[in-house]
C-alpha cells in the first residue's frame, strides 16, 4: 500500500512536469491572448516539479526494490544501459527546463531548450516504462538475455513496452495533472489583487476544458491497455469495467464543476484518487504476472527489526512535522504580492519543527551509543 | 543471481564511480552549505546585516538548481547503476536497511522542499521565519549524511551484524562514527570552495564580498584540518587490517594517492590564498578548486570501494555476488561452497544455457561451447571489477580505456595459455584483493579457455592496430 501511495505522489509531480513543460512550449508558440502569461507561470513550475518528482520517486523505487526484487533487478540488468542512462537523461531535461525558465521564459526565447527538455523528460519516462514492462514478463527473460543462446550483456534493447499503457500513464495523465494544477493556480491566486481576475477565470476554465476533452482519451487508452496487457494477463474484464467507471466518474465530476477556481481543492482530491486507482491497477497487473510463477507479495518473508522500525517511525513523525511547516510557509508566502508575516500558529509549528529535528540527532546519537555499548 | 550487465564502452563499475563521485560532490555541498548559510543568515538577522541576503539568495539559487536536485538525481543514479551492475549487492543493502533508507527519504524531502521554500521565500516572510527554514536545511542535510554513512560503512565493516543479524549493529558499525565525523568536516572544505565560487561571482562592489570569501576560506581550512585529524587518529586506525593491507597493493593504482593528496594540497593552498588575499579571488580559482576536489573525491571514493575487495559486503558477499558466510540469525546460508562442489552452471539462474549444459558432466564438449561457458563464468566471476571483453573498452587515439582489463593483466603476467591460466585461476585466492575461483574443475578449464582466447584476441587487435 505504501508503494502505491508514494507512487501517486511521484507520478503526480512527474506528469505535472510533462504537462507544464508542454504547456509552456505551446503557450509561447501560440502567443495569443493570455497564453504567454500562462506559459511563463508553467515554465516556472516545470523544474520544481521535476525536482519533486525525483525526490518523491525515491520511496516507491525503494519499495519496488524490496518487494519485487527478482523482477526489478532482472529488468534493470537486461536493460542496463538505459537504466544507467536514465539519470543522465533526467539531468539533461531538468537542466534545460531550468535554462528555459531562467533565461528564456521571461520573453519566450530559447524554445528549443523547452522542446529538448520535454523530449528528454518524456524519454526518461519511456525508460522507466520499459523497465516496468520488462519486469513483468519473466517467461521471456532468458530469451532476451541470450537470444539464440549467446548472452548479450549490453542491455541496450527496449525489450518490452505497451503503447496504450504508456500513453495513459504519461501524456494523458500529464494533461489531467496539468488541468488540475491550472484550477489550483486560479484558486490560489484569486485572493491576490495583483492578479487579473479574468485571467484566473480563464486559467481555471481552461483546466476544466482540458480535463473534459482528455477524459475520453483516458478511457480509450485504458481500454487499449486492458485489451493488450490486460488480456495477456487475463485481467481485461476487470480493467475494462474499472476504467469505464473511473473515466465516467471523472467526466461527470469535471462536468459538474460550476466554478473550477473555487472547487480546485476537490478537483485535486478527485484526481489523486484517480491516480491511486491507476496505481492500484499497475500493481494488479504486476501481481497477476508474477503470480503465474508463484511469486506473491503477501507471502514475502519479513523479519521485524526493531532498530529500523524505531528509526523510521520517529523520523516519520519529525519529517511530517517539518514538511507541514515548509509547505505551510510556501503556501502562505505567495498569498500576497509583497509577502506575509506567517500566522503565529505556523511560526510555532516552525519552532517545534526545528526543535524536533534537532532532537532527532540526540535520539540518533543515543541509539548509536546504546548499540555500541549494550548490544555488543 | 541475475543477468550480467557489463557496461557499454565504459565498464559498469566505472559508471557507478562517476555517478557516485558527482553525488558526493553535490550532496556534500548541500550539507555544509546549509551550515555556512545558516551562519551568515544568523549574522544577517542578529547583527542586522541585510546585505548578506544578496549572497544568500545567489547561493540558494545555485544550491537549488545544482546541488540539491542534482544531488538527489545522482543519488537515484547510484541506485540505478548499482542495480544494473551489481544487483545482489545493492539488494542485500536495501533489504537490511530499507527502513533506514525510508527515514532518509524524509530527510531528502526536507532538503528539496526546504530549498524550494528557502529560495522562493526570500523577502516574502519575516527574517526570523526564514531563519527557521535555514535551520531545517542545515539539520535535514546533516540527517541524510548521518543515515547514509551507516549504510556505506556497513559494506566495509558489517561488524556484529554477521552474528546477530540486527540492523542496528550493522548500521552503527566500527567505522561508522569516524567516517561520519570525517565526512562532516570534509564537507566544509567542499562548501568552502562552493562559497568562494558564489562570493567571487558577486559584483566587486558588493560590500560583504571579501568578508564572505574570508569566512568561506576559514570554514574550508578548518574543515580540512579537522577531517585530516579524524582520518589519521580515528578512521585509519579503525579500518580492518585487511583493508589497510589492500591500500598498499596494486589493486589501487599508485596515481590515485597522488591525485588525492595533490587535490587536498592544492585545495588547501587555494583556501589559504583566498583567506590572505580575498580581493584577488576569481571565479576561475574557485572553479579550479572544485575541479581538483572532484578529482580527489573520485580517487578517495574509489579507494574506499576497493578497500573491501574482493567483497561487496566484507565477509558476507563477494564481488561475484555470491554469499560466502552463513548468517544464522537471518536464516541466510552460504552459497559458495555448495556451488564450488556442484558447479556454477545449471545451479544458478541465468547460468544455464541449453547449449552449454553438456559441460556439466564428463563428456567432451565442443570448443565453442566451452568458450561460451567460459565467457559466462568469467562474466559472473570477474566482470564486477574487470573488463572482460572489448565491449567495455574505449579507444581514444593510442590509448585504450578499460577497467583492469583481464586480458591485459594476464598478458602482463605472461599467463597466455589455457593451462597456465587454469593454474593461475586455481591460485587466484592468494591475492588479498582477489576471491578464489568458484566452480568445478571442468568450469575452471572452460574459464581458462575463454581467457586464453581473450588474450589472443587482444593481441590480434593490438597488432592489427599497429
Amino acid at each position: 500500500m505504501l508503494l502505491v501511495a508514494t507512487f501517486v505522489l511521484h507520478i503526480f509531480f512527474v506528469t505535472l512536469a510533462l504537462g507544464t513543460s508542454g504547456l509552456s512550449l505551446f503557450g509561447f508558440w501560440w502567443k495569443k491572448g493570455n497564453w504567454p502569461t500562462l506559459a511563463r507561470l508553467a515554465a516556472r513550475v516545470t523544474p520544481n516539479a521535476v525536482g519533486l518528482g525525483i525526490v518523491t520517486g525515491i520511496a516507491p523505487l525503494l519499495f519496488i526494490q524490496v518487494i519485487y526484487d527478482p523482477a526489478w533487478y532482472t529488468a534493470n540488468t537486461l536493460t542496463g544501459f538505459w537504466s544507467v542512462a536514465f539519470i543522465f537523461v533526467v539531468m539533461g531535461g531538468y537542466s534545460l527546463a531550468y535554462l528555459f525558465y531562467l533565461k528564456g521564459s521571461p520573453e519566450g526565447r530559447l524554445l528549443w531548450a523547452a522542446a529538448f527538455s520535454l523530449a528528454l523528460l518524456f524519454f526518461a519516462g519511456w525508460i522507466m516504462h520499459v523497465l516496468a514492462s520488462v519486469s513483468i514478463y519473466p517467461e521471456k527473460w532468458l530469451q532476451w538475455y541470450a537470444p539464440g543462446g549467446a548472452v548479450d550483456t549490453r542491455g541496450m534493447h527496449f525489450h518490452a513496452y505497451n503503447l496504450p499503457r504508456l500513453t495513459l500513464l504519461l501524456p494523458i495523465q500529464a494533461l489531467l495533472s496539468l488541468a488540475t494544477v491550472l484550477m489550483l493556480l486560479a484558486w490560489y491566486f484569486r485572493k491576490r489583487e495583483d492578479f487579473d481576475r479574468s485571467f484566473l477565470d480563464w486559467v481555471a476554465s481552461l483546466g476544466r476544458r482540458i480535463a473534459l476533452w482528455v477524459v475520453p482519451l483516458f478511457w480509450l487508452a485504458g481500454m487499449g491497455w486492458a485489451a493488450t496487457q490486460g488480456r495477456y494477463f487475463d485481467l481485461h474484464g476487470p480493467m475494462e469495467i474499472w476504467f469505464t467507471l473511473l473515466a465516467l466518474g471523472l467526466f461527470l465530476f469535471y462536468r459538474s464543476l460550476r466554478n473550477p477556481a473555487l472547487q480546485a481543492p476537490q478537483a485535486l482530491g478527485v484526481w489523486l484518487v484517480a491516480l491511486l486507482n491507476v496505481g492500484i491497477m499497475r500493481e494488479l497487473v504486476r501481481a497477476a504476472s508474477l503470480e503465474r510463477f508463484g511469486y506473491r507479495v503477501a507471502e514475502y518473508p519479513w523479519q521485524l527489526d526493531w532498530g529500523g522500525v524505531t528509526i523510521f517511525v520517529l523520523t516519520t513523525l519529525v519529517g511530517v512535522t517539518v514538511l507541514a511547516f515548509l509547505v505551510g510557509v510556501l503556501y502562505a508566502s505567495g498569498s500576497k504580492k509583497e509577502g506575509v508575516e506567517v500566522s503565529p500558529a505556523l511560526e510555532r509549528l516552525g519552532s517545534v519543527a526545528v526543535g524536533m529535528l534537532g532532537a532527532w540527532f540526540g535520539f540518533f546519537l543515543l541509539l548509536g551509543v546504546y548499540t555500541v555499548i549494550f548490544l555488543r | 543471481m541475475f543477468p550480467i550487465w557489463e557496461g557499454v564502452w565504459v565498464h559498469s563499475a566505472m559508471f557507478i564511480a562517476i555517478i557516485s563521485a558527482f553525488h558526493v560532490l553535490a550532496s556534500h555541498i548541500t550539507v555544509a552549505a546549509g551550515w555556512f548559510n545558516l551562519f551568515l543568515e544568523r549574522k544577517a538577522v542578529y547583527e542586522n546585516r541585510p546585505e548578506l541576503y544578496a549572497y544568500l539568495k545567489r547561493s540558494a539559487l545555485g544550491l537549488l538548481v545544482f546541488a540539491y536536485v542534482f544531488g538527489a538525481m545522482a543519488g537515484v543514479g547510484i541506485w540505478q547503476s548499482t542495480t544494473a551492475a551489481n544487483p545482489r549487492g545493492i539488494s542485500a543493502l536495501i533489504h537490511n536497511f530499507v527502513l533506514y533508507w525510508g527515514a532518509e527519504w524524509y530527510m531528502f524531502l526536507i532538503d528539496v522542499v526546504g530549498i524550494i521554500a528557502y529560495y522562493y521565500t526570500f523577502g516574502r516572510v519575516s527574517p526570523r521565519t526564514h531563519l527557521k527554514i535555514a535551520w531545517l536545511l542545515a539539520l535535514g542535510g546533516t540527517g541524510t549524511l548521518a543515515i547514509i554513512v551507516g549504510i556505506l560503512s556497513f559494506k566495509l565493516t558489517p561488524g556484529n551484524w554477521l552474528q546477530s543479524g540486527l540492523s542496528l549493529e550493522g548500521f552503527y558499525n566500527p567505522t561508522f562514527w569516524p567516517q561520519l565525523f570525517m565526512r562532516f568536516f570534509l564537507m566544509f572544505t567542499i562548501t568552502g570552495a562552493w562559497a568562494l565560487l558564489i562570493a567571487s561571482l558577486m559584483p566587486k562592489n558588493f560590500p560583504e564580498r571579501e568578508r564572505i570569501i574570508r569566512y568561506a576560506a576559514a570554514f574550508g581550512l578548518l574543515g580540512l584540518v579537522l577531517a585530516l585529524i579524524v582520518f589519521t587518529t580515528w578512521y585509519y586506525p579503525a579500518l580492518p587490517e585487511h583493508a589497510r593491507a589492500i591500500l598498499f597493493t596494486p589493486a589501487i593504482p599508485s596515481p590515485t594517492f597522488a591525485v588525492i593528496q595533490g587535490g587536498l594540497i592544492l585545495t588547501a593552498l587555494g583556501l589559504i590564498f583566498a583567506l590572505s588575499a580575498p580581493k584577488l579571488q576569481h571565479p576561475l580559482i574557485a572553479l579550479g578548486a572544485m575541479g581538483v576536489l572532484f578529482a580527489a573525491i573520485f580517487g578517495a571514493e574509489r579507494t574506499r570501494e576497493v578497500m573491501r575487495k574482493p567483497d561487496i559486503i566484507h565477509g558476507y558477499m563477494s564481488s561475484n555476488q555470491l554469499v560466502m558466510t552463513d548468517v544464522p540469525a537471518k536464516g541466510i546460508r552460504a552459497e559458495e561452497q555448495p556451488l564450488h562442489e556442484r558447479g556454477m552452471m545449471k545451479n544458478l539462474p541465468f547460468l544455464q544455457l541449453p547449449e552449454a549444459s553438456s559441460l556439466v558432466g564428463t563428456q567432451p564438449v565442443a570448443r565453442e561451447h566451452q568458450l561460451e561457458v567460459g565467457r559466462l563464468l568469467t562474466l559472473q566471476q570477474c566482470s564486477a571489477c574487470h573488463s572482460v571483453s572489448p565491449q567495455t573498452s574505449l579507444q581514444i587515439g593510442e590509448k585504450r580505456l578499460e577497467l583492469r582489463s583481464l586480458a591485459r593483466l594476464l598478458e602482463a603476467r605472461n599467463q597466455t595459455t589455457q593451462a597456465s591460466i587454469a593454474a593461475y585461476l586455481g591460485a587466484i585466492g592468494g591475492f588479498p584483493y582477489m576471491h578464489p575461483f568458484v566452480g568445478t574443475e571442468a568450469e575452471r578449464q572452460a574459464m581458462a579457455a575463454y581467457l586464453a582466447w581473450l588474450v589472443s584476441e587482444r593481441r590480434g587487435m593490438e597488432q592489427a592496430r599497429r
